[in-house]
């Protein structure tokens, strides 16, 4: 029972609210046709025995004369009683049985019948139904039967019976329809309303709810529309922040960047200690260095819309161009043609080399860069034979400062500063493309780069 | 006598720190700190101008094309962000290359040296007679580095000059952007076209008839430029 009722939960709200409709349609047609069917019905019947029975009395009136006369023409008028092939008539007269029409055997006529004369039952004779009215002809036992055939009687019930369970299954059907159309209206904005906040948890800042008119559904998208605003406002107020930050760090690392650069040039000269100092100042000021500059890049993506720089670009040409010190290992694998897609080439190069360089820091490098069409999009594919992404990290990857799960921060580590696939996710969303990491065949992390594909 | 850099630079410690480390790596570094200062000490001993764009008083961008206007002293301009118009600005006042802040001295070390490596040899009266190559009513002097349109000399600056004698060497063949930016700004190009993009819009107002309908450069979609027939 309660696997039922789960069951019945986890059927979506427009279905259950069709069926509901679907159900109580169906409720009320059955009703009606039954009744129809009883009124209908036994009002045929009522008739065709009504019928049956003063024909019968007429003819065994007929039948009664011909007695009292005696003449002779008695199976003649009996004959002429049947009037239609399939009826029958039986005469039972002085204990003998006389029989006209339809050939009939006068024991399937019931006794109990015979016996409680005048009498009529409906009775099914060498599989025909029929109608038998037994009528007594003459005080002294003299007994006459009519057996009517029922069959046509019994073709229109039966073509009603059809008609009303067909108008019934019709009706539940139409009234199912009619459920799921009208849930699908009241629920449309629902659906709006799912449409947009999966929109916006995508990263589309900008989804909103069309305001309609109707009152009771306009404090929803008012109250939705606001609160989308607000968290526009929010992030996009975060991302200047972070951009101002990093824009006035720039400074003090301007002067870090080129006295470390000095001091470098000096480090042969310098004592052991001070040797050291500078090798562990050097590398974290390039690690501060590349770091404010991701964060640039990821508040200027979130504050400056996409699309300014937009031009066709050879996915070929910007796979060969890679540099050689990026991915010294790598096989270079190219679709012929090679897909043409609409990007900003200055962000798909550094998508490509932000990729390259995570390769690198988290799984040995790349071994294979490869351009090919998959489900009709133009994709890039970025191979390493590193550990692979476990399935429940392939979306945070993506997440700013989200570290690999290798990554051991004892002072050795020098490499990503956390942002570097964030900012793959951000330039790709921002081309119209998908990214996402799966298993290489054959062991390690595919990173695929997917764009849709234009002509030349 | 050491390579003269003139650093144009606001903001004071920035001016130290990279004239420091410009000067150790063995350049003789002039600092001004705002455009009118630079416009004053430039002298024809100059071999290059480090800009900033952003500078109180005249700016960056009129500082570029007064320095372009008199003469063809090469110039990389410093801006804060590589996506602004700023760097199309800074381009098409005639600046040569330009750099992303923060700026870091063995990189502008790395473009100053690629910069002089483009820049005329001095002229020496006993050249030999050089190559010249046509490129439809053009005659490009390789050796003496000039062009010329029915005998009248065209004046381009030494990177127009080297983007036109690549692609005219070409002899019509597709030449990627990334071989036309390794060949004339000759450091391993990863990441921008700008910088490629205003200079043949640069190149094609100098010498086609008509900009907006070039017949010498054209563009081929999707990798690079040739020349027309």
């Amino acid at each position: 029972m309660s696997s039922l009722r789960r069951r019945w939960e986890s059927v979506t709200l427009r279905w259950r609210v069709a069926l509901a409709f679907g159900l109580v349609t169906t409720a009320v047609a059955a009703l009606l046709s039954v009744t129809t069917w009883q009124l209908a019905s036994g009002y045929m019947l009522d008739q065709r025995e009504r019928g049956a029975t003063n024909q019968a009395v007429v003819d065994a009136r007929l039948v009664a004369e011909n007695l009292r006369r005696t003449s002779d023409e008695l199976p003649t008028l009996l004959v002429g009683l049947t009037g239609r092939p399939e009826t029958s008539v039986l005469l039972r007269s002085g204990g003998r049985w006389i029989t006209a029409g339809r050939e009939v055997d006068v024991d399937d006529v019931p006794p109990a019948l015979l016996a409680a004369a005048p009498a009529r039952q409906r009775l099914e004779i060498d599989g025909l139904p029929v109608l038998a009215v037994a009528v007594p002809v003459t005080p002294d036992g003299d007994l006459f039967v009519r057996l009517a055939p029922l069959t046509e009687l019994d073709r229109t019930l039966r073509f009603l019976s059809g008609v009303l369970v067909t108008g019934t299954v019709f009706a539940g059907l139409l009234g199912t329809l009619l459920g799921w159309w009208t849930a699908r209206r009241a629920l449309q904005p629902l659906s709006e309303l799912t449409g947009a906040a999966g929109r916006m948890a995508e990263g589309d800042l900008s989804a909103r709810l069309p305001v309609r008119r109707e009152a009771d559904l306009a404090p929803l998208a008012e109250r939705f529309n606001a609160t989308a605003d607000a968290l526009e406002e929010r992030v996009r107020r975060d991302a200047r922040f972070a951009g101002d930050v990093s824009h006035e760090l720039r400074t003090p690392l301007t002067t870090m960047i080129n006295a470390a650069e000095v001091l470098r040039r000096r480090r042969d000269d310098l004592p052991d200690a001070a040797r050291r100092a500078v090798d562990l100042l050097i590398a974290d000021v390039q690690r501060f260095h590349r770091m404010v500059e991701d964060l640039l890049e990821i508040s200027r993506g979130i504050q400056v819309p996409e699309g300014h720089d937009l031009a066709p670009v050879d996915l070929a040409v910007v796979v060969e161009n890679v540099p050689a010190s990026l991915v010294p290992d790598a096989v270079v694998d190219v679709a012929e043609p090679a897909p043409l897609v609409t990007a900003d080439r200055r962000r798909l190069d550094q998508v490509l080399a932000n990729l390259c360089e995570n390769a690198h820091h988290h799984a040995g490098g790349v071994v294979r860069l490869a351009v090919v069409r998959r489900d009709g999009m133009a994709a890039i594919e970025v191979d390493d034979a590193g550990p692979g992404v476990p399935v429940e990290l392939r979306e945070r990857v993506f997440e700013r400062f989200t570290r690999g799960v290798r990554t051991v921060r004892d002072g050795s580590y020098t490499g990503g500063t956390g942002l570097g696939l964030a900012l793959v996710a951000q330039h790709v969303h921002g081309i119209g493309g998908r990214v996402w990491v799966e298993d290489r065949p054959g062991g390690g992390a595919r990173f695929v780069v997917a764009l849709p594909e234009v002509a030349l | 006598m050491g390579t003269r850099v003139l650093l144009v630079e606001d903001d004071e410690r920035i001016r130290q720190a990279l004239g420091l480390a410009l000067a150790d790596e063995g350049y003789d570094v002039v600092e001004t700190a705002t455009g009118e200062e630079a416009l004053e000490v430039v002298d024809p001993d100059l071999d290059v101008v480090l800009l900033d764009l952003m500078l109180p008083g005249i700016d960056g961008i009129e500082v570029c094309s007064t320095l372009r206007s008199r003469g063809d002293l090469p110039i990389i301009i410093a801006t804060a962000r590589s996506d602004t118009a700023d760097v199309i600005a800074g381009l098409e006042a005639g600046a040569d290359d330009y750099v992303t802040k923060p700026l870091v001295a063995g990189e502008l070390s790395a473009r100053i040296r690629a910069l002089l490596r483009r820049r005329r040899p001095a002229p020496a009266d006993d050249a030999p007679a050089t190559p010249e190559v046509r490129l439809g009513d053009l005659v490009i002097n390789t050796g003496r580095e000039e062009v010329e349109r029915d005998g009248r000399p065209l004046h381009l600056t030494h990177t127009e000059f080297r983007l036109l004698v690549e692609l005219a060497s070409a002899r019509g063949d597709v030449v990627t952007r990334e071989q036309l930016l390794q060949r004339v700004w000759g450091y391993d190009y990863f990441g921008d076209t700008r910088l490629l993009d205003v200079h043949i819009r640069r190149l094609r107002r100098k010498i086609e008839p008509d900009p907006d309908d070039p017949r010498l450069v054209l563009t081929v979609r999707g990798s690079g430029y040739r020349t027309g027939p």
